[in-house]
């Protein structure tokens, strides 16, 4: 019920569609509202979603809980508190069971649980977080022995370590003294380390059978997931496979190890990573036990290979130490989109376009005969490529006139070129754009078809029981003709089957989706 | 008629003279000496051979054979003499030639390969346009000339004759067909495949080596422009010879499709450079979005929240497997 009526962009929309499913209509209202309108105080999202105070409060609650939404005291008063959405963080939602098979994959299911109620909470202190998990731990495993929780501390602080969770902001000291509370942040260093606990009064907890932990001694330490560091996670594997792709393996597992030793040596996100030298790497290999013979063996051949890679993977800065390796995000993130740009253009066009589209960008700009004979294409099918490709915005044309006499018609050279972060951008919406569908559908078929599916499910959880109970086949299956028809079955069958391709479609869009967001946000970085 | 050393008029010749020969024996003689003699005859060597023929009968059948078009006559660069040779391509074989046509039909056989433009015989024969298109079209349809369309200017014709092929420079590449100048897309296709396929295997054999590291698999992946020449001459594809420019269009087409990547190298023996290609995977196969239905789309645009082309009503949906 907001007075606006224009339309989101794709990726607001995207958002709004997560912040629905995954937390309810009411917080995506409100979600929506802060999404159209920037930020805004209590009052006014209440006046603009046209919902009750009560049911803003909450909904504001949960969402700066999961740390979605944050604070401040607003400019004009600084007695209200303004509220803001945090989008990145919205749209990571999708990402969430990514995040756990990353974690289980470098890990393992303890860590992984750990991150689960983590993310289930959203902001909780390090005892809360690990009782929960233990709690969750034995309920799977249903044993009458109770899981030790400091295998689970120590888990904990292994992810500290690593930057995967990280301490949320304080509250200043004399915080309500003021109306609005001011967040403080914590200094570099502090954010990742984890308090001293006690595990004992945690374990006896566990072994009463508790469900709540109580009162313990760092409630006031706060931790969340850190979605940074999980995001340049998922790069890095996007990168690992481009580099095992150009070369073989295990090139991909130096070059994994590479962008261990550069995220060490400079841990912010900065365009260009710091040099690292030869002589580090190497120890680096040396030390990496379970990786390849041929690593050690060819070591410098490798990264020869890697650094003289047109990809820009790794790029040698200097020579001291043995040589100096940095990367240049910048370049590398260039490669990849155009990588992603050019599969889009071969799958919408064919392949003469792409010949015409990659021409283009690798002779910056070109002309409509030159065009023809470099790419090897009869004149009018270059002609008709070049122009549907226009049409589509992928390539773009520039004037330059001849001659200087202005009497009469002035012919001028018009030139193709392409113009790479419009492109890309172009690409992203449309990837948003198919994300949104993908979710939007998969919504609609559930709920369009809640009765049958749900019948469906009693049907099936029926069967089971029954199964377990050793009734003869022809009896279940009499009965399962009775409950739905046949034409039901195959109509929940093909519903699940879409549901499926639909999850799968979301994921992949997403993975495009962070090769294009991270060409651009590097290449507009300082 | 050119006169050979005198300014008298040249009187009518007898068929007899001192020494006996009949003219045709004398003119089958000249032959004999032109075709001895291929880079062109001169007085001197007519007078050592016949002394005894009456230079005015020599001048005679000369200025006759010239007129005939067996023989042409030049003047030598240094010494100002006069020099007869043999016409390699007779154009005398033409029956009832008017020397209008036999004088344009000369200047196309000396542009030779390269074809000659219209404009330009007009101003080297000098003929008015009328008569010049009078000539062309009696020539065309008699089959002895042809005109070819030059890359480089579309629109002028060019003239030459039948049974020579168009040179490299005028035709663009041996990728057009003589007749219609349509672009040979099959051709260029096979050879495309054809040298993507070579690439592939190359890039096979180098793996196999791969404990020897890594640096020998890229470098034995490459293979020089030169290399695909010779196999693909040696497999005898096409009927013309294949140069090694033609060869690197053609790879420098699929550099454009992103499967092979060029690189240049230096020769072991002497400084050239050599132009190697190999063939490289993406480093990202395939952009996961394209996988969707909606990454395809070809209403991505027109769909929406309202209105005939919704999420919830899509047919590619419904028929994705």
């Amino acid at each position: 019920m907001s007075s606006y009526t224009y339309t989101l962009s794709p990726f607001s929309q995207v958002c709004r569609l997560l912040m629905n499913n995954y937390f309810g209509e009411i917080v995506g209202q409100v979600g929506e509202n802060l999404l159209r309108r920037g930020n805004r105080s209590l009052f006014d999202i209440k006046t603009g979603t046209g919902m009750s105070l009560w049911d803003v409060k909450r909904a504001l609650a949960v969402l700066i809980h999961h740390n979605i939404v944050t604070f401040q005291a607003s400019d004009r008063n600084p007695n209200i508190a303004e509220y803001s959405l945090i989008p990145h963080n919205a749209y990571c939602i999708l990402r969430y069971p990514k995040y756990l098979y990353t974690i289980k994959r470098i890990y393992g299911s303890s860590e992984e649980v750990l991150i689960e109620i983590l993310l289930n909470i959203g902001q909780a202190s390090a005892s809360d977080v690990i009782f929960q998990s233990a709690n969750r731990l034995n309920e799977a495993i249903d044993d009458v022995k109770v899981l030790n929780p400091s295998a689970l501390y120590q888990s904990f602080q292994k992810l500290a370590a690593d930057n995967f969770i990280i301490r949320c902001s304080k509250i200043e000291k004399n915080a309500f003294v003021e109306n609005v509370p001011k967040l403080l942040e914590l200094k570099e260093e502090e954010k990742f380390i984890v308090p001293q606990l006690e595990m004992e009064p945690i374990a006896k907890l566990l072994r009463e059978k508790a469900t709540q932990l109580g009162e313990h001694s760092d409630s006031e330490v706060i931790w969340r997931v850190n979605h940074q560091r999980f995001d340049v996670e998922l790069r890095n594997v996007i990168l690992v496979n481009a580099a095992a792709r150009r070369v073989d393996a295990a090139a991909g597992e130096l070059y994994h190890l590479i962008l261990k030793l550069w995220r060490e040596a400079c841990p912010v996100e900065a365009r260009t990573s710091n040099g690292v030298s030869h002589s580090l790497i190497k120890d680096a290999v040396r030390k990496n036990d379970g990786g390849s013979p041929l690593l050690m063996e060819h070591f410098d051949q490798y990264l020869r290979v890697l650094y003289e890679d047109s990809t820009c993977l790794i790029s040698r800065t200097g020579d001291s130490g043995g040589g100096q390796f940095a990367v240049n995000y910048a370049d590398v993130f260039e490669n990849l989109a155009c990588a992603i740009l050019d599969s889009v253009v071969l799958e919408r066009f064919g392949s003469k376009a792409l010949r015409i589209f990659r021409l283009t960008r690798m002779q910056k700009f070109i002309d409509q005969d030159q065009m023809q004979n470099l790419a090897m294409i009869p004149a009018k099918d270059a002609k008709m490529f070049s122009y549907k490709l226009m049409e589509e915005n992928y390539l773009q044309i520039k004037e330059l006139k001849k001659g200087t006499s202005n009497v009469g018609p002035v012919k001028s050279f018009n030139l193709f070129y392409v113009d790479l972060p419009q492109v890309v951008r172009t690409v992203l919406e449309m990837s948003y754009k198919s994300l949104f569908n993908a979710i939007a559908r998969q919504t609609h078929d559930l709920t369009a078809n809640k009765l049958l599916l749900e019948k469906h499910a009693w049907m099936e959880n029926m069967l089971e029981r029954l199964r377990g109970e050793d009734t003869p086949d022809d009896l279940l299956a009499d009965l399962s003709e009775s409950t739905m028809t046949a034409a039901d079955k195959s109509l929940v069958a093909k519903i699940h089957k879409l549901s499926d391709n639909l999850t799968l479609g979301q994921s992949q869009a997403d993975e495009t989706i962070l090769i294009l967001e991270s060409y651009l946000k590097f290449h507009f970085m300082a | 008629m050119a006169s050979a050393n005198s300014d008298e008029p040249s009187p009518a010749a007898s068929t007899v003279n001192d020494d006996g020969r009949s003219e045709a024996e004398i003119e089958a003689r000249m032959l004999e000496l032109l075709h001895q003699f291929p880079k062109g005859i001169s007085n001197k060597i007519l007078d050592t051979d016949m002394p005894t023929v009456n230079k005015q009968i020599k001048v005679n059948i000369l200025n006759e054979l010239m007129s005939k078009g067996k023989v042409s006559m030049f003047k030598a660069a240094g010494t100002q003499e006069l020099f007869w040779c043999l016409k390699s391509h007779p154009t005398s074989r033409i029956k009832g030639a008017d020397n209008e046509e036999r004088v344009v039909l000369g200047l196309i056989e000396e542009a030779g390969n390269k074809g000659i433009w219209t404009k330009d015989i007009r101003i080297k024969s000098s003929l008015s346009q009328a008569t010049l298109n009078k000539v062309l079209k009696a020539l065309e349809g008699k089959k002895v000339i042809k005109f070819v369309s030059s890359v480089s200017a579309p629109k002028i014709k060019l003239y030459m004759l039948f049974n020579l092929q168009p040179d490299r420079s005028i035709t663009g590449r041996l990728w057009y067909n003589n007749e219609n100048n349509e672009f040979e897309s099959e051709l260029v296709d096979l050879l495309n495949h054809q040298c993507f396929e070579m690439l592939q295997q190359q890039k096979e054999i180098a793996q196999q080596k791969q404990n020897e590291g890594p640096v020998t698999v890229r470098n034995s992946s490459f293979l020089s422009s030169k290399e695909i020449c010779q196999v693909s001459s040696d497999m005898k594809l096409v009927k013309f010879n294949l140069t090694v420019e033609d060869i690197e269009t053609i790879l420098d087409a699929l550099v454009f499709e992103g499967k092979v990547e060029k690189s240049t190298a230096s020769d072991g023996n002497c400084n050239e450079k050599v132009k190697m290609y190999r063939s490289v995977a993406q480093p990202v196969p395939f952009a996961s979005i394209t996988k969707t239905p909606c990454g395809v789309c070809p209403v991505i645009n027109k769909c929406g929240k309202v209105g005939a082309i919704q999420p919830k009503m899509c047919k590619y949906f419904n028929e994705w497997e």
